[in-house]
């Protein structure tokens, strides 16, 4: 018996921003389009409070469940929620409506959030620490970004999703890696001056090397995920990662065309919007693979079952 | 050409054709800045050349190579190297 992936929900309210909104800083949609494969994204409502966009992620999964007060723990992963003190986690319990004995915590690992999340939570509930688990992942990038500068204002997008994890007994068992490599950190970082600065070629490189070695750990050392899905930084990345898994047989996903890179996001969201589209079965086992900043890198395969409704 | 050249040589031209399909041989002798490759097309040129020739090249000098002639030499080093 082991912990997988139960129930899955998202939220993605706001503005559609497509790419004809960057023209004002030189960027065409063609231009756009080669660099990143993104045609548009979504953008929060700056006045639009964080714990209300997971809560509304989350609430759907809470509602669903027979006994919300077997949610035991939360785990809320952001790298751009602003405020520290309280943390945003227990907002988010209280508006989804988890009881208030469930454990809830932030976590930040950048855009490798999720699978750390994901880690975390399985976790718990292997060690019989938590029945369930709900690990839930909200971005606003719009407001981390300089909306003026054409290197990245174009490739960010904001959303949320969340994940209810729960022992199964026909649930095969966790696997992970992760890691980190505090030397590189300066490879992508926020400035001074408000906004973020990455090396593009290196951060290209890197993130390409870290996500398909993950993925090739997750079928060395468990059983093999039916499906892969990789931070969905850039669909260049994606596609190179791809072809460097080609030999694993597995359906990559590349939903990045319409969100953009939602840092700790983009896994659950595109992993939700390829079911949505009936791209995959209700019942498998996920890979997740993650490169960000730190740099923080990782993968995680575990087992999932889903309810027959929409995610999205 | 050495069969190690050959090799090289068609990984690029067949990463130059992604962009542009009439592209010959020629077009190996060009200056980068003179062919239709962004940033990101040089990482995943490194790329394809390491995985050709499984070695591991270091993408800071071959970040700044002006010629594809360079992207030769600097392969052809490594994989003799072994």
């Amino acid at each position: 018996m082991s912990a997988g992936i139960v129930d899955i929900a998202t939220a993605k309210p706001g503005r559609r921003i497509d790419n004809d909104h960057f023209a004002s800083i030189g960027l065409t949609d063609e231009w756009i389009r080669r660099r990143s494969g993104i045609g548009s994204r979504s953008w929060l409502p700056d006045e639009t409070p964080l714990a209300d966009v997971a809560a509304e992620a989350c609430a759907p999964i809470v509602t669903r469940t027979d006994d919300p007060s077997s949610i035991d723990a939360l785990i809320v992963v952001s790298t751009s929620v602003r405020q520290r003190i309280p943390g945003v986690a227990q907002k988010v319990a209280r508006l989804a409506g988890l009881a208030p004995s469930v454990m809830a915590l932030d976590m930040n690992a950048a855009c490798c959030g999720f699978v750390y999340g994901l880690v975390t939570g399985v976790s718990l509930c292997d060690a019989g620490q938590a029945r369930q688990v709900l690990v839930c992942s909200v971005e606003a990038m719009s407001r981390m970004v300089d909306r003026m500068d054409r290197q990245t204002a174009c490739l960010f997008g904001d959303g949320s999703a969340a994940v209810l994890l729960a022992d199964r007994t026909d649930f095969g068992g966790c696997c992970r890696v992760a890691g980190c490599d505090g030397s590189q950190a300066s490879l992508m970082r926020e400035t001074g001056a408000g906004g973020i600065a990455l090396d593009g070629m290196q951060v290209y490189d890197r993130a390409v090397r870290r996500m398909s070695e993950s993925a090739q750990y997750l079928f060395d050392h468990g059983p093999a995920p039916t499906v892969l899905v990789g931070h969905q930084a850039n669909s260049r990345i994606l596609e190179q990662v791809r072809s460097f898994s080609a030999h694993l047989d597995v359906p990559f996903v590349n939903r990045i065309e319409n969100s953009g890179n939602t840092s700790s996001a983009s896994i659950p969201l595109a992993f939700a919007a390829e079911l949505d589209a009936g791209a995959l079965p209700a019942t498998g086992r996920l890979g997740a693979v993650a490169y960000g900043a730190g740099e923080a890198w990782g993968g995680v395969a575990v087992d999932y079952r889903l309810p027959a409704v929409p995610a999205s | 050409m050495s069969d190690i050249e050959s090799r090289i040589a068609d990984t690029m031209l067949a990463k130059l054709r992604e962009r542009d399909p009439s592209l010959g041989p020629d077009a190996l002798t060009r200056p980068v800045g003179e062919l239709d490759l962004d940033s990101l097309d040089l990482v995943e040129l490194h790329q394809q050349l390491e995985r050709e020739l499984q070695v591991k090249g270091d993408l800071k000098e071959t970040a700044g190579f002006a010629f594809l002639d360079e992207f030769t030499a600097y392969f052809v080093k490594l994989a003799n190297r072994g």
